[in-house]
């Protein structure tokens, strides 16, 4: 048996309020750990919130100046410069870089960079080290969603190994986009976490469900189905200026099946586990993966390229 | 054509708007740090689901009433109003109006010699009885604006005595028509039901459980006697919901949604309404000057902390 245990972590940060949500994420990660889990997940922008407007200037955190992620702390000491003055948030990395001596961590926060560019960016911390930092590459900029105005896109979408298992992670939008698990899994990926801040929205008639939750839920089982994968969903709640982010944070087994749900918009942890055995028993009764074709795939892509 | 109507709010998706709305004053009431709401409760049906919905958040010991009639309000009203206030079992306060409101219109507002005396009016050749003759109606919109005021004033004030937020009972289809008063009825500091059409809140009124006999008369805004509404719009809310549901919530241009069957008259009546009432649902215009203005490039959220 080949078991993952891990938590979803279905909380409302406040914006701006970065220590108040540290503090509800190391509450969150305690009571994961004494669940048993080895990995927990936050929702994007966990540690300050969404619609933080001009206020993204206010919460940014270097990652590199973290003096404690041991790695970057060698790279530091040979530039003989202090970068911890640089930055008044350190402190949070760090305390959640001694909590994944023990729990891998996924959370998301406002990234700069030494070029003082800003990005809607998500850390995996493992073992006292920053193991992964994925920049959202597609920023929503249209209706309600301003983020482009303020962050730098990312560049890929990195495949990494959580506890011994390739992953993605994917924010939000990201997803909406069929090609960034497309490449993820033809990278290697078999668990697509994706971390989110879905406002919900869109009433329809005889569904319990807001339009926006419907159309995400037949995302996740696409995705989870076609390409053989776990996808992780962990979406926030709570309100921004009247904006109710819908939570409902779930798994979608590579069946295609929604495995695991936690409630729409309350604050939830759901522990739970996940079975690669089964992913691998999918993965040969439907070979779509295997067939896949990455030879026609960038032919095509080169002619729309090209001809454009 | 592509058919499409206004989503019907039925017993199937109002358990999670029910939840959305109320954990929305929930939240946001404990983020400003107070846990208490006022509300103006006219006996309409709206301020009558706006207080359902407040004690289902905050519970019967957090919502404080005001009735506040005037001297033309119907006696319907208030007792509807005392209907919803003994279901809920909420502290009230009744504050009768009628005393302040007619003695700005007796002496002052309406006074030949205020209008004689004033500049502005003799430049224009004003003749106050002829306009009072040939425009009742003027008056009497004065005196509901007056009134839709006073009680926003008496509310802010509660609110300020009883450690409360002023809870907003104006529905979607009233903030787009601009069928409000701005500073009076449209001032609040949180509004539950100003995305939602005024068909749907008889919809969701009925499953929140509002007495039927706030649902099933005219809606009106009671500012005189036998006012209602839809006479005064020309058009019923039922049918200007739909046609605001296709051009606002699905952005068709009016010309798509007269092709769509529905009539060219007041598809651009109600085009032109939501145009020209765009002010009243905006902070007031403010002249830049410096690098850094409010609400133009001083962006933060109101949840700001």
């Amino acid at each position: 048996m080949d078991l993952i245990k891990l938590s979803l972590a279905q909380i409302a940060p406040e914006p701006g309020l970065l220590d108040y949500n540290l503090e509800k994420h190391l509450k969150y990660i305690d009571e994961a750990k004494q669940a048993g889990s080895k990995l927990i997940i936050f929702p994007e922008l966990s540690l300050t919130g969404y619609f933080l407007k001009d206020a993204v200037y206010d919460v940014a955190i270097n990652i590199k100046n973290s003096c404690k992620n041991k790695e970057n702390s060698k790279n530091i000491e040979n530039t003989g410069l202090n970068f911890k003055t640089f930055n008044n948030y350190n402190y949070i990395i760090d305390s959640l870089l001694d909590k994944s001596e023990e729990i891998v961590i996924i959370a998301g926060f406002v990234e700069s960079d030494e070029d003082y560019n800003f990005y809607n960016s998500t850390f995996c911390l493992s073992g006292g080290n920053i193991l992964h930092v994925h920049r959202k590459v597609y920023l929503p900029t249209y209706g309600m969603f301003e983020e482009m105005r303020y962050f730098k896109q990312g560049k890929e979408f990195g495949v990494f190994n959580i506890l011994g298992v390739n992953s993605t992670i994917l924010t939000c939008e990201d997803a909406w986009h069929l090609s960034s698990s497309y490449i993820a899994v033809n990278k290697g990926a078999k668990l697509i976490i994706i971390n989110s801040a879905s406002p919900a929205r869109g009433i329809e008639e005889g569904n319990d469900k807001f339009s926006s939750v419907k159309m995400w839920e037949e995302l996740l089982s696409v995705i989870a189905f076609y390409y053989k994968s776990y996808v992780i969903y962990v979406n926030r709640v709570g309100f921004e200026d009247g904006i109710g982010f819908s939570g409902g944070s779930c798994v979608f087994s590579p069946d295609g099946k929604k495995d695991y749900s936690l409630e729409y918009l309350d604050e939830g942890l759901l522990n739970i586990e996940i079975n690669l055995d089964f992913l691998k028993n999918e993965r040969f009764k439907t070979p779509i993966l295997r067939d896949e074709n990455l030879d026609i795939t960038l032919k095509e892509i080169k002619s729309i390229i090209d001809y454009r | 054509m592509i058919s499409q109507h206004l989503p019907v709010i039925d017993s199937i998706n109002f358990k999670n708007i029910h939840k959305l709305l109320i954990n929305f004053i929930k939240e946001e009431v404990k983020r400003t740090g107070v846990n208490k709401i006022v509300l103006g409760l006219s006996g309409g049906i709206d301020s009558a689901v706006s207080c359902y919905l407040a004690v289902s958040a905050l519970g019967s010991d957090n919502v404080a009433a005001i009735l506040m009639p005037y001297k033309a309000s119907s006696s319907k009203s208030l007792e509807d109003a005392m209907l919803v206030v003994k279901n809920l079992n909420i502290n009230h306060y009744i504050i009768d109006i009628t005393a302040q409101i007619d003695v700005y219109f007796d002496k002052i507002g309406s006074n030949k010699s205020y209008y004689n005396n004033n500049s502005e009016y003799n430049k224009s050749n004003f003749n106050f009885e002829d306009k009072s003759k040939e425009s009742n109606y003027e008056l009497k919109l004065r005196m509901g604006n007056k009134m839709a005021r006073e009680r926003m004033s008496i509310l802010y004030d509660r609110s300020h005595i009883l450690n409360s937020l002023v809870l907003g009972t104006s529905n979607k289809s009233e903030l787009l028509l601009g069928y409000g008063t701005i500073y009076g009825d449209m001032a609040s500091a949180l509004n539950p039901i100003g995305d939602i059409y005024k068909t749907q809140i008889y919809q969701l009124a009925k499953h929140l459980g509002v007495p039927e006999s706030l649902i099933n008369k005219a809606p009106s805004a009671d500012l005189w006697q036998d006012q209602s509404d839809e006479k005064e719009l020309g058009f019923t809310y039922k049918l200007a919901d739909e046609i605001m549901f296709l051009l606002v919530d699905k952005m068709y241009k009016p010309e798509v949604v007269i092709s769509m069957g529905y009539d060219e008259d007041i598809v651009h009546k109600v085009y032109n309404k939501i145009k020209k009432s765009q002010f009243k649902r905006r902070q007031p215009l403010i002249a830049k000057v410096s690098q850094r203005t409010i609400n133009i490039d001083f962006r933060y959220l109101r949840d700001w902390i």
